[in-house]
């Protein structure tokens, strides 16, 4: 339980030792974060991102979802121009507090299979629902099992090793899942993020029993400024109430990262 | 793909055309040049239910009667030479979709391949030509929707068909001017509610007509009367069921991986529907003479659903039609605002007739140059007519689409490369043009006549408007 898991990396070698030396090594290590906005509908970057992801490689995505019955190409056409200067102003934002960024600009049909296409091209650790945010001081990492924990892990070490932010790992026992397991889980993540260059005493851990996660979490978070939890896979449930990341979002209204699961080879 | 930036994406684009670069093509098309990316977001299942939900409404639930009227039994056979067209004729377009996986079909292809002037007879008259066939589903929806208050036993003054019809070109009109978002989706439901409908119904019918359920059906004369000819003539008129092949066309730049997909869907709903409808013929023509089914009309098939099943196959039947013309009429309304909006972009008619609504994301002012006269032509309720102009203008397109590949073929610009290759690509191309031509010939004089004029009046409006715009070659 307590070994952590390293699945997810075959391209990047991880450098961990790197972090003394300056930026090449550190920077190819960022962990790639995924920040779609629709810009044309008026979306913007919220407060407290630029701090947020001052660490990490953006993704930054801006995209206009145009009905079925329109062709992309027409979008494109009449506001291309408009949505790019608009994207290149937030990409601005993003690079003055360090972040890396790359922009994309997507006409689409669809943003679920646009979001989906590039967080696989870029080969994105998560996917930020943007919210705003008062600084960024407290973040909370909801945990569900052993299974790709080590994305969490690298995204967390990634942008908050060198920041000053406190990190609650937060895990909700399963149903046969005794409080010893769920400790011995979380401190495995705790040694791995230690490693990672995260300091000890700015690390805790909560476990608890609770029938609806969602709520659970959607609560939790309100003592904090941002949430770091996985997705989820698509079910009826999640047919009719949405995407538990999404109803957390909603209810919490701050920035949620959506760690990705790791994509098939193909 | 390749997770690059969009710099290197531009770089990388212009791949060599074979093999497993097939779709170098489309990713040109949908790369970033300073404005943006496209996504394409249909799929192989998509591209059919575009065909097959804009055809099959017409074949199955406003022809039969009206067919078997004109040509008895041999009807089926009416159709089944309307889809020999259409297949010798999707396979060329097939070819040269994968070639230009670009929005407007028809449109793109002949005026890439021919030129200006053939390009803008076949741009205006794909747009008049959606305007009739919209026209034409409108009034089979209609008839549909009065056929509810008859079941219901609701007795009207006057035939509701034709104010119905022209009541739901207002409402589609309006609908799709503000952005109805899920359309596909839509469309795919109720192709399979259809399909499935369809499928049970005919099966049915067919085993009862062979002698399964009891009496074996008498079977009537096969050929009508006058010979062959009243098959041609009929053939002509039911073209209009095959005219959803070329509508996947018109959204080729958002198929995906569009050199696997157009082919297969282009083809396959040919087929597939091609099949339904020769087999509602024969089940229709086994329960009823010719001569009853057309005095049922357009709405033939409910009384050939109730003769088997009774009211519940006459309820469903009128369900089915109902969403069968509807998602015809949406569909060819949808269409005839991007081929609005195709020939607007090359300037062949003002931009302003392509400009989106930001807020809504649609095109208002192509659906108001499509919806207006869709509405007008809706109202004047000639079924026949309606379909035989539709038809006609489309025929116009499949020959010139066939020409067009065998021009492309013969001059091999350095564009030009195709990942699907249309077998027999000569020879299909000659046979699918001079047949498309040919079927003209049997059509009704005023139908003929109208055609003409709106092809003339065309060709005016290019020497007017648009001499200076060269599209030839224009990528």
């Amino acid at each position: 339980m307590t070994e952590t898991p390293t699945d997810d990396d075959g391209a990047q070698p991880e450098i961990d030792d790197g972090r003394g030396e300056i930026d090449e090594a550190d920077r190819a290590d960022r962990p790639s974060v995924l920040v779609p906005l629709e810009v044309l509908e008026g979306e913007s970057i919220p407060n407290g991102t630029p701090e947020l992801l001052a660490n990490a490689r953006v993704v930054l995505l801006g995209y206009h979802t145009i009905p079925d019955q329109t062709a992309t190409e027409q979008a494109r056409e009449q506001f291309g121009e408009t949505a790019m200067s608009k994207l290149d102003e937030f990409a601005e934002q993003l690079v003055a507090a360090g972040a890396d960024v790359q922009t994309r600009l997507v006409f689409t049909h669809d943003e679920e299979t646009t979001i989906d296409r590039l967080s696989y091209e870029h080969d994105c650790l998560a996917v930020l629902v943007p919210n705003s945010t008062e600084g960024v001081e407290s973040v909370l990492v909801a945990l569900r099992g052993t299974v790709g924990v080590g994305r969490n892990t690298r995204l967390v070490a990634g942008l908050f090793a060198d920041a000053d932010v406190a990190v609650t790992l937060y895990h909700i026992l399963g149903g046969d899942e005794s409080p010893a397991d769920g400790e011995s889980f979380l401190n495995g993540v705790k040694a791995d993020l230690v490693e990672r260059g995260v300091e000890p005493d700015r690390i805790e851990t909560t476990i608890e029993a609770e029938d609806v996660p969602i709520d659970a979490i959607a609560s939790r978070a309100e003592s904090h400024d941002a949430v770091v939890m996985g997705e989820t896979d698509p079910s009826v449930t999640t047919f009719v109430f949405g995407m538990p990341s999404e109803q957390v979002a909603e209810r919490f209204l701050g920035p949620v990262l959506v760690v990705q699961r790791q994509r098939p080879e193909e | 793909m390749d997770g690059s930036d969009s710099a290197d994406t531009r770089e990388s684009a212009p791949a060599p055309p074979d093999l497993e670069a097939s779709d170098a093509l489309a990713d040109v098309v949908d790369a970033d040049t300073g404005e943006g990316e496209l996504e394409r977001t249909i799929g192989l299942v998509g591209g059919l239910a575009i065909g097959v939900g804009t055809m099959i409404g017409a074949g199955i639930f406003v022809f039969p009667g009206l067919a078997a009227e004109n040509a008895g039994p041999a009807a089926s056979l009416s159709f089944a030479i309307g889809a020999v067209v259409a297949l010798l004729v999707a396979l060329p377009a097939s070819e040269l979709a994968t070639a230009m996986p670009r929005s407007g079909g028809g449109y793109f292809f002949i005026s890439r391949g021919l030129g200006t002037g053939p390009g803008a007879i076949v741009g205006l008259g794909l747009w008049l030509g959606l305007v009739f066939a919209s026209a034409f589903y409108l009034v089979g929806l209609g008839s549909y929707a009065g056929q509810v208050f008859l079941e219901a036993g609701i007795a009207l003054p006057i035939d509701p068909a034709v104010p119905l019809g022209v009541a739901f070109g207002v409402g589609l009109t309006a609908l799709s001017l503000f952005g109805t978002e899920n359309t596909a989706a839509l469309q795919n439901a109720i192709v399979i509610v259809l399909l499935v409908i369809l499928t049970l119904f005919l099966s049915y019918g067919s085993l009862d007509a062979l002698g399964v359920f009891g009496a074996e059906s008498t079977p009537e004369r096969f050929f009508p009367p006058g010979g062959a000819l009243p098959v041609l003539q009929t053939a002509a008129l039911v073209f209009t069921s095959y005219l959803g092949f070329a509508q996947v066309a018109t959204v080729a730049g958002d198929i995906k991986e569009p050199s696997r997909n157009l082919p297969l869907a282009m083809v396959g709903s040919v087929i597939l529907v091609g099949v339904f409808y020769v087999v509602t013929i024969f089940v229709a023509t086994s329960a009823f003479g010719s001569a009853r089914l057309g005095q049922f009309g357009e709405t033939a098939m409910v009384e050939v659903a109730r003769s088997f099943i009774g009211f519940p196959g006459a309820l469903a039947i009128v369900v089915a039609g109902l969403l069968a013309t509807f998602s015809s009429a949406n569909a060819s309304i949808l269409s005839a605002s991007r081929a609005v909006y195709a020939v607007s972009r090359d300037g062949i008619i003002p931009e302003a007739a392509s400009r989106l609504n930001l807020a809504y994301g649609t095109p208002h002012v192509a659906l108001g140059i499509a919806g207006g006269p869709i509405v007008v032509l809706a109202a004047t309720g000639q079924v026949e007519l309606l379909a035989e102009v539709a038809s006609f203008l489309h025929l116009v397109m499949y020959g010139l689409i066939c020409v067009a590949l065998i021009q492309l073929r013969r001059e091999r610009p350095d564009w030009y490369t195709p990942s699907f290759r249309c077998p027999a690509g000569f020879t299909v191309a000659a046979v699918g043009g001079l047949a498309s031509f040919a079927l003209i010939a049997f059509m009704q004089p005023a139908s003929i006549g109208i055609g003409a004029a709106i092809m003339v009046a065309a060709y005016g409006w290019y020497r007017y408007y648009a001499t200076d715009v060269e599209l030839k070659g224009d990528f």
